[in-house]
């Protein structure tokens, strides 16, 4: 397959990841039919003080991101030019949807002045921004079940070139009513992903150049171009031959890590199992059902397993739906 | 400076003033402007609101893609590009709305089929702002990067920047940029919520002007690094640009210019130029008090006695939204190409406190450095340099 390939080794700071148990970097028992939870005991929590007048997508982005940065090393930020890439498939539809509501119940009345601001795409991460007191490049990504990962690519373009020093870069998504509307929303039926139900979550990375401390590193993110089969491509051979290349493309800063190598199959891998008993031979590392199927899930995969899985090299896998691959690899120490 | 020269190869446009953008284009220079007027498109439920709505016949969601249609196509057919080059450009896309159109069509459309029925709740199938990406990537045969930009009023003038710096990295070889807005109940409505709609017409920089007017668009940029020299017309290259997101204000850029100033200055030193190379600026221009102060103010002090001519586009076709950076643009590129700057609608008497007064007059368009300035929702900013040669 074609690939847009990005080989700039990223340091991960800091690693928070936020599911629909909406408890920080803890794996709780949860249940798709009581979603979605109240969130302001979380924003409380992490935050120190509410956010009233925000709905739920702000609410998780602020608080997945805080929970990230309470876990860098103080002062991190003072001085440098960070990033925020903040990824999400579906955007603030908890607050679009009431909105729009208003808009035609009323019959051309006037919605609140707030509903309209706090809907407008990047109102999240305009007020994360302020929350960090970042400035410069503030981007709102939407990719679908590819968000976290052009996120990602992009972060990794904007570090290696220097515009930035530090990079934030987190996936949320929020449940809105109904399950099913919110699968069609997704495009994951049955015939497209795995059967499981369905999530939500904000979770984050720190990133930085490579050598600054942290839980491990990002050594490679790559989209292809190719419409594949996920099922297909991470059973054929030409799949373990690639992470064999990555794995040796890294080998120096892997030393000693490369013999606990995990795949992290994303929702569109429908037969997780049998895609790491493939040719390449990987443990399984199966975060979906902590954190549900939702589409920036990827974010939650990677931020659980560089902060659970010491020692390890992973390899996140998924496909859109029309079947384009996005591999990103990285490393815990 | 990037580290490789980024050229336009190509662009189109969907505008009120036409399907193309050098129909737009031709129109608006000699004059062919209807202003905002109530708007026709089935789905739309307040006749209060004016805007600058795109000829159609047909429902909305059929007129929003053949939109998209006719601006990609305009693009690529003036780009010569091979089914080759399209399939291995990257595709940036800077829309709010996205699909969105389709929810509140099928809602208003639901309701008139069922006359006397209690209406439907409100259902949103629509898959997020990527899903147009995905759209247009699958009906073109795009099979490069994606990456959908949702950053109210900069999302296309932010992906032409963020396409600038991938291109000039060498990161992609080639962008397709688009700016995608369709008339929507959700923006009339919400921009309304927040007294920032002029009921009567955009006067942007006037000291009369109270509000922006809303004008729906689909504009494509093809922009490329190095590359052929184009088969038809000049040749122009996106010579630098910045983009900026302060955190003061949700709403406002400042009414002190400063943030404005800054942005300008970063862009015009990315483009390595001075600000008396600049032949003229392209201004945001929204008609709204706090704008076109933060953004008069912030060019006084970035040009001082030496203020180039601006020109606002939004008199005549309205805010893009998402879309703007896109359009305007297109739009602009095809008045050079016809030789003209085209002059701003909708401008009666200066501001005295931003102390200028936009092009009023059309005049002839030099070759040399063009700026471009957009400003939106969450304190975004994006400048950027385009070179007429």
């Amino acid at each position: 397959m074609t690939l847009h390939k990005n080989h700039f080794s990223m340091s991960v700071i800091a690693a928070s990841f936020l599911g629909p148990s909406l408890t920080p970097s803890e794996d709780v028992p949860w249940r798709e039919e009581n979603l979605p939870l109240d969130c302001d005991d979380l924003v409380q929590k992490v935050l120190g003080q509410p956010m009233r007048r925000a709905g739920r997508f702000i609410k998780l982005v602020c608080s997945g991101a805080a929970a990230c940065l309470q876990k860098a090393p103080a002062g991190l930020l003072a001085g440098k030019k960070t990033g925020i890439f903040l990824a999400t498939g579906l955007g603030n539809g908890d607050e679009i949807l009431p909105f729009i509501t208003q808009v035609f119940l009323h019959d051309g009345g006037f919605p609140r002045p707030n509903q309209f601001a706090n809907s407008v795409s990047n109102a999240a991460a305009f007020f994360l921004a302020r929350q960090c007191d970042i400035k410069g490049v503030i981007l709102t990504l939407s990719d679908e079940e590819l968000s976290f990962e052009s996120a990602l690519w992009l972060a990794e373009s904007y570090l290696a070139a220097g515009d930035i020093d530090l990079a934030l870069v987190g996936g949320c998504d929020v449940y809105t009513p109904t399950v099913d509307e919110y699968r069609d929303r997704m495009n994951a039926h049955a015939d497209n992903a795995r059967a499981l139900p369905i999530g939500e979550g904000s979770s984050w990375l720190l990133l930085g150049p490579a050598g600054m401390d942290g839980p491990g590193e990002i050594f490679a993110v790559e989209i292809g171009s190719d419409a594949v089969g996920p099922d297909a491509c991470v059973r054929s051979a030409s799949f373990a031959d690639k992470l064999a290349g990555l794995l040796e493309n890294a080998a120096g800063p892997l030393a000693g890590r490369a013999q606990n190598r995990m795949l992290l199959p994303g929702f569109r891998v429908r037969d997780a199992r049998e895609a790491a008993g493939g040719p390449g031979l990987l443990a399984l590392y199966d975060y979906l059902p902590h954190c549900g199927i939702h589409p920036t899930a990827a974010a939650f995969g990677l931020a659980r397993a560089l902060t659970q899985a010491p020692s390890s090299v992973l390899f996140h896998f998924n496909c859109s739906a029309s079947g384009k691959p996005a591999l990103v690899a990285a490393a815990t120490k | 400076m990037t580290d490789a020269d980024v050229h336009i190869r190509g662009w189109g446009a969907v505008t009120t003033l036409g399907w193309s953008a050098r129909e737009s284009a031709r129109r608006l220079l000699v004059g062919h402007v209807p202003p905002a007027a109530v708007c026709s498109s089935s789905h739309l439920i307040n006749s209060d609101f004016k805007a600058f709505e795109v000829p159609f016949a047909g429902d909305p969601l059929a007129k929003s893609l053949a939109m998209l249609d006719a601006a990609i196509g305009e693009a690529f057919e003036r780009a010569r590009l091979t089914p080759a080059e399209i399939a291995e450009s990257a595709l940036l896309v800077g829309t709010t709305g996205g699909l969105f159109i389709r929810n509140e069509f099928d809602f208003t459309d639901s309701v008139r089929r069922n006359p006397g029925e209690a209406s439907p709740s409100i259902s949103c199938r629509n898959r997020g702002p990527g899903e147009v990406t995905q759209f247009i990537a699958e009906k073109f045969g795009i099979r490069g990067m994606t990456f959908t930009l949702s950053m109210a009023c900069v999302s296309s003038s932010h992906a032409l920047v963020v396409a600038l710096r991938l291109l000039g990295r060498q990161k992609i070889r080639r962008a397709v940029v688009v700016g995608f807005e369709p008339l929507l109940n959700m923006t009339l409505h919400g921009f309304a919520s927040l007294l920032l709609y002029d009921a009567d017409r955009c006067r942007p920089f006037c000291s009369t002007r109270s509000g922006m007017q809303i004008g729906e668009s689909a504009a494509c940029v093809v922009l490329e690094a190095g590359g052929p020299t184009p088969a038809e017309g000049q040749r122009y290259t996106l010579q630098g640009g910045y983009l900026f997101n302060d955190n003061s204000s949700l709403t406002s850029a400042g009414t002190d210019g400063e943030m404005v100033k800054t942005v300008v200055a970063e862009a015009l030193a990315d483009a390595g130029i001075l600000t008396r190379d600049i032949v003229a600026v392209k201004a945001h221009g929204t008609g709204t008090r706090d704008n076109d102060l933060s953004e008069g103010r912030g060019l006084a002090k970035v040009f001082g006695a030496q203020m180039p001519p601006v020109v606002s586009l939004k008199g005549a076709i309205g805010h893009g939204l998402g879309a703007a950076g896109a359009v305007e643009t297109a739009l602009w590129l095809s008045c050079l190409e016809e030789g003209e700057m085209p002059r701003t609608f909708g401008f009666s008497e200066i501001d005295p406190e931003i102390g200028f007064a936009p092009l009023v007059e059309n005049r002839p368009a030099p070759a040399g450095a063009y700026l471009f300035t957009f400003f939106g929702f969450g304190g975004t900013c994006t400048s950027y340099v385009i070179n007429k040669e």
